[in-house]
């Protein structure tokens, strides 16, 4: 029940729908007391003789006014109450999804997408739950609950109110316990669920390999048997679920057994009357719901405290990379002075960084060249400011990064990623992500520049086609191009390419690079690769291996010296000048 | 940035809807046994439910009223309502239990069905299909019809049962009554129409903007990194914000319509039959006494009669669901984009691997070719090299080689006979692929390594790995081969998991090994061990490969230069520059320092 405090802020910021809904509640429960008492009344009436025609209109004329009040007042609670629940769903969804836009990579690095979706979904789903369904069945089953036996008691007979009762709080014991087991039981049939919606995720993402191996038949037989898995979890689910019927029954026959031969003993010696017996069995029907209700409601309360709580941990994680009191307001530029001692990824322990000092001022190009998991990426990541928790100091103009407005670092800069990610949007909608309103001159400008444009006119759609998960396939150079033309459209101060060009083709990877040169006069721009040709013309070429800056220079510089640039570039050279004849 | 790609699901008419709910109980059949003897205890049950307050009438009409008090018929009776209470709870639990593990195999059944289905397509279905979509077709899709299969279908029957035993009970007690209270049917078969008719629109709409809601938010986990470099955050919120909202509308309007013709109409209703018992009876009264006991039970049955009624009602969406649902599922098992499939010629295998290729053309769309009248050979052991500027149609021969898509104009042959003629176990394990996105799945390098294929001893794993190289790596790793991969390996470099991928292929032990830009994604000097492994590989095995980097194919048999679907030059790398052609031109563009270096060399 304490998820129903935690939840208080929202029911006070709800308040009138909350207690409007909860009166209706119970002038309903109230209400409901009406038809069991007027059987009861015809009945005896009839018994003895002296129901008229007029006393049946009545009863009957009653009956009527309190089913459309019924009807209506029903209506009406469940718009406040639950329309207020789905509210708080729309809330906290939007809280979780603005939080997410603010956390830094270092969180996304630690979580799966498929968990905080699953926050953003089932837990959401629970909370509404517990602020709708949980509220309502709290004061319902309370009112309906308290006002029958209420009615049983005192216009009925005390004593049989009592027998009767005697087996019911069992049943809102039993299906209570139920409740818990069956959610234990279904955790394990959920999760069972999920596996085999990851294995077969992968299967078909990875279709090709699978074919190419011939691997279909041993594939489907793994996901057969995943699938017996799920059967099995779910066949507990069902040996619990099966429970609440028949115990159900059994308890409310046995009630109803206690009141008839009870109430037989107090009708032959003139306690009740015959009507009377017949409402109170009507009575004991009506508090069947409550007793369920009860019990369900331990367990939606209990899912909703849990999802709550995960909900709130998720929102109460500290926005990590923050602007500094007095950020400065201004878009950086200037020369990079890049100056990190070390660099260890937040929950690990090997640096990946060590002793990294460069310097490229405004307007050069810098090459970063190094085997593949050497620091490349890692050193971009720190530049925009992904990561953050290093020893040293990293400046942009002078100053340190981290004195910026983050929004106004990162107006300076273009970046286009490695694993290039497009939206499920038009490709000119991509290409202006940075700048939603861009004229369509600058988006072809962009795309120009890019080399990527000719192609786009080639797609069905030209810049309206769509791309990314729902959209059409790209090739790998084609998303590259566009991920490149989405960061020239800002004309960013700093533009980084991280080894954007890997799976375009020499050709075109050249013309990019002209263009680029011609471009970005008195800009900066960062180039890593694994392509020694795409630094080439670099004022600054670092070789880094294992973290560490092992060569610096241009790439004259560097043939001089006899290092790891050196040596690659020649055995990429050397095979030609065989090649020409030696 | 609307989703513009969301599936439209067309509306179905009631002939459809029953078409497909029969294909769906078509899936029971191999369960009829089962079924059976889940109806016989299903209808043990309903008479059970029945006999209680027909029980109670004999008991107030016979005894209580006329005050005749035997002891012994009443302990009878007494025994006997006792007695059926118990037996009913044993029997209505095995029959709920067995209805839910029906269902449950009739899923896993349909699941296996669809997942077979799945492996069978050709790529062409994954070309026009979102990856996401087919994963809901095999999973979220069935679990829908999961749900309907254990909740609603055995909510009907158990209703349906329960309604029928009703009405049986209360034309034997008062057929006249019992004929009145027949007019309820009716109304309530008209609510539930009604609601029928607007909550399929309005869940429906529901489920999509939730759909979109969460392709919104899963889109945006994953391009957080872009949204934020790019400082889109607002934007987003804003978009987010406003699908938000349009699903909170259909929230509501579910409520309304849930809150208007759900249990409070039910409620309503049961309380004008109510009404109508009592006046009946109340009439009745008027002329000649009545039996009470009749009354009661008329009563009792009321309130039962209601429940299976609601129960039936709300599960009314869950089965709207379901169909659309497995609509979605028998258009997937019905579609005919299937795998290319081989016609086997006796003897037709793959020995030498000397591959030819015949005056082939090809195009995805059947309108454009993106290849045109190729033809070329491969004698066994040579290595024939494609290259071309992106969009030649290198990759589209690779695509065919492997017998990804299905040609009609020209031929491959293998060893002489066409590739349409060779067993496709002999295709799959003779030729090794290896692809530019390397693929690693879920589980520990040397599954990865392993993948499905039991006889590979840990060694022989060992000894591929060592042979391209990935033993350095993958010996620096948590557990080294046991390391755990995770999701699509997002923790190993692009290089190391090409590694893994050429050690996957190798211990295949391929007669033909295809290489599709496999060493774009590896750094140089990664790329510079690879080249020795590969070289080692080829001997022996005739070898196709695409590169980008010239380099990488200078010592190719033969080299083909394709351009827009054709082959404009060929020959060995010598005989190419020769020509002073496009090739000659690929070729000082990646190495326009070479003379610089010469000269370097040179001093």
């Amino acid at each position: 029940m304490r998820v129903f405090l935690d939840l208080m802020w929202y029911f006070k910021q709800e308040k009138s729908a909350y207690i409007s809904g909860i009166i209706m509640l119970l002038v309903v429960a109230f209400i409901q007391l009406a038809p069991p008492r007027i059987i009861g009344i015809v009945v005896d009436e009839i018994a003895q003789g002296t129901l008229t025609g007029a006393g049946l209109l009545k009863w009957i004329g009653i009956l009527i006014i309190a089913a459309i009040l019924m009807y209506s007042l029903r209506y009406y609670w469940r718009i406040k109450i639950f329309g207020s629940a789905v509210k708080l769903a729309r809330l906290l969804r939007n809280q979780l999804y603005n939080h997410f836009t603010n956390m830094s990579q270092a969180f996304y690095q630690k979580r799966r997408t498929g968990d905080l979706m699953a926050h953003s979904t089932n837990d959401l789903q629970a909370i509404q739950q517990t602020a709708g369904l949980g509220v309502l069945t709290l004061f319902d089953s309370l009112a309906t609950g308290g006002f029958v036996i209420v009615a049983m008691a005192t216009t009925i007979s005390w004593k049989l109110t009592l027998i009767c009762l005697i087996p019911l709080p069992l049943m809102a014991f039993l299906t209570s316990w139920y409740g818990t087991m069956l959610h234990r039981e279904f955790h394990q049939a959920q999760e069972a669920f999920s596996s085999l919606n990851d294995k077969t995720q992968e299967s078909i993402t990875g279709i090709k390999v699978i074919k190419t191996f011939g691997q279909e038949k041993e594939d489907i037989e793994d996901f057969r048997k995943q699938s017996e898995d799920v059967v099995n979890k779910n066949v507990k689910v069902a040996k619990i679920d099966s429970l609440f019927d028949p115990t159900i029954s059994i308890i409310v026959g046995i009630s109803f057994f206690l009141s008839i031969a009870f109430g037989s003993r107090y009708v032959l010696n003139g306690e009740l009357t015959i009507g009377q017996l017949i409402s109170f069995t009507a009575y004991l029907s009506l508090l069947i719901w409550p007793m369920l209700a009860f019990g369900w409601l331990f367990n939606i309360v209990e899912r909703g405290r849990a999802s709550y709580d995960r909900v709130k941990t998720l929102l109460s994680v500290r926005v990590d990379i923050q602007d500094q009191k007095d950020a400065l307001d201004i878009v950086p530029s200037g020369d990079i002075q890049f100056s990190v001692e070390k660099f260890v990824y937040p929950n690990e322990t090997d640096s990946v960084l060590k002793n990294i000092n460069f310097t490229i001022k405004r307007g050069e190009t810098l090459g970063i060249v190094g085997k593949t998991g050497a620091g490349k990426t890692t050193l971009l990541k720190l530049l925009i400011r992904q990561f953050e928790g290093y020893e040293g100091d990293i400046r942009v103009g002078g100053r340190s990064i981290s004195s910026y407005k983050l929004e106004k670092l990162r107006e300076a800069i273009g970046y286009v990623p490695q694993d290039h990610f497009l939206f499920s949007a038009t490709v000119g909608e991509n290409i202006a992500f940075a700048q939603a309103d861009a004229s369509q001159e600058t988006i072809h400008e962009a795309a120009k520049v890019a080399y990527i444009h000719e192609d786009i006119l080639e797609f069905t759609d030209g810049y309206k086609t769509v791309v990314g998960e729902r959209g059409v396939s790209l090739s790998g150079g084609q998303k590259q191009r566009i991920s490149i033309a989405r960061a020239l459209l800002m004309n960013p101060e700093i533009l980084i390419l991280d080894d954007s060009l890997s799976a375009v083709d020499a050709k075109t990877e050249e013309a990019i690079l002209s263009k680029l040169k011609q471009n970005r006069t008195n800009k900066t721009t960062i180039i890593t690769a694994h392509r020694l040709s795409a630094i080439q013309h670099a004022n600054l070429i670092i070789v880094l291996d294992d973290g560490e800056v092992i060569e610096k220079g241009t790439h004259k510089e560097l043939l001089q010296n006899n290092g790891w640039y050196k040596d690659m570039y020649y055995r990429q050279q050397l095979e030609e000048i065989v090649e020409h004849g030696g | 940035m609307e989703d513009k790609g969301m599936e439209k699901i067309p509306v179905m008419n009631g002939k459809d809807q029953r078409k497909v709910l029969f294909r769906l109980l078509a899936y029971a059949k191999p369960h009829k046994k089962t079924i059976s003897i889940a109806f016989g205890l299903l209808l043990l049950t309903t008479i059970g439910d029945i006999l209680g307050p027909i029980l109670i009438k004999i008991f107030l009409d016979d005894y209580l009223t006329p005050r005749n008090l035997a002891v012994e018929p009443i302990v009878m009776l007494a025994a006997v309502y006792l007695g059926i209470q118990i037996m009913n709870v044993l029997v209505s639990y095995f029959q709920l239990l067995s209805f839910q593990k029906i269902a449950l195999k009739i899923i896993q059944q349909l699941r296996i069905d669809v997942f077979s289905k799945v492996q069978s397509l050709g790529l062409k279905y994954f070309d026009k299909t979102p990856a996401g979509a087919v994963v809901s077709r095999v999973t979220n899709d069935t679990e829908a019809i999961k749900d309907m299969f254990v909740t609603v279908i055995v909510t009907f029957i158990q209703g349906v049962f329960l309604l029928t035993g009703i009405f049986v009970a209360m034309f034997i007690l008062n057929a006249k009554l019992a004929f009145f209270c027949l007019s309820i049917l009716p109304i309530i078969f008209m609510i539930m129409r009604t609601y029928r008719k607007y909550s399929s629109v309005f869940y429906q709409e529901m489920r999509e903007r939730l759909s979109q809601l969460n392709a919104k938010l899963s889109e945006s986990l994953q391009g957080m990194g872009m949204i934020q470099v790019f400082r889109q955050e607002q934007r987003l919120r804003d978009e987010f914000g406003e699908i938000n909202q349009k699903h909170y509308m259909s929230g509501v309007r579910n409520i309304k319509i849930d809150g208007l013709l759900l249990r409070p109409a039910i409620d309503l209703v049961y309380i004008f039959a109510l009404i109508l018992v009592l006046s009946f009876f109340g009439v009745n009264s008027f002329d000649h006494a009545i039996e009470i006991g009749v009354l009661y039970a008329f009563i009792n049955y009321l309130d039962r009669f209601f429940e299976p009624v609601n129960n039936m009602m709300m599960r009314l969406s869950m089965y709207q669901q379901a169909i659309v649902s497995a609509s979605r599922v028998f258009k997937l098992l019905d579609d005919e984009a299937l795998a290319p499939q081989q016609t086997i010629v006796a003897g037709a295998a793959i020995k030498e691997a000397k591959i030819e290729v015949k005056n082939l053309s090809f195009s995805y769309d059947g309108k454009r070719d993106v290849l045109k009248n190729i033809s070329f050979t491969a004698e066994p052991g040579q290595t024939v090299a494609l290259v071309g500027h992106t969009g030649s149609g290198k990759s589209s021969i690779i695509n065919l080689l492997m017998r990804f898509y299905e040609f009609e104009r020209g031929d491959i042959l293998i060893d002489g006979n066409s590739i349409k003629s060779i067993p496709e176990k002999d295709l799959r394990t003779k030729m090794g692929l290896v692809l530019q996105d390397p693929f690693l799945f879920y589980g520990t390098i040397k599954d990865n390594i392993r993948l499905h294929n039991e006889a590979l001893t840990d060694q022989e794993i060992v000894n591929a790995a060592e042979f391209v190289q990935a033993d350095q790596f993958i010996n620096k790793l948590d557990g080294t081969y046991g390391h755990q991969v995770v999701e699509r390996g997002s923790t190993l470099s692009s290089g190391q998991r090409q590694l893994v991928a050429f050690a996957r292929t190798i211990a295949a032990n391929p007669k033909i090994l295809i290489l599709d830009e496999a060493t774009a994604n590896i750094d140089t000097e990664t790329e510079e061990a690879i080249q020795i492994a590969l070289e080692k590989m080829r001997k022996g095995r005739t070898t196709i490969a695409i590169a980008h980097r010239l380099s990488t194919i200078q010592d190719a048999d033969l080299i083909l230069v394709l351009h827009q679907g054709e082959i404009i030059e060929q020959g060995n790398h010598q005989e190419l520059l020769g020509k002073q052609g496009l090739y000659h031109k690929m070729y000082l563009l990646q190495n326009s320092t070479a003379e610089r270096v010469e000269d370097a060399v040179g001093s």
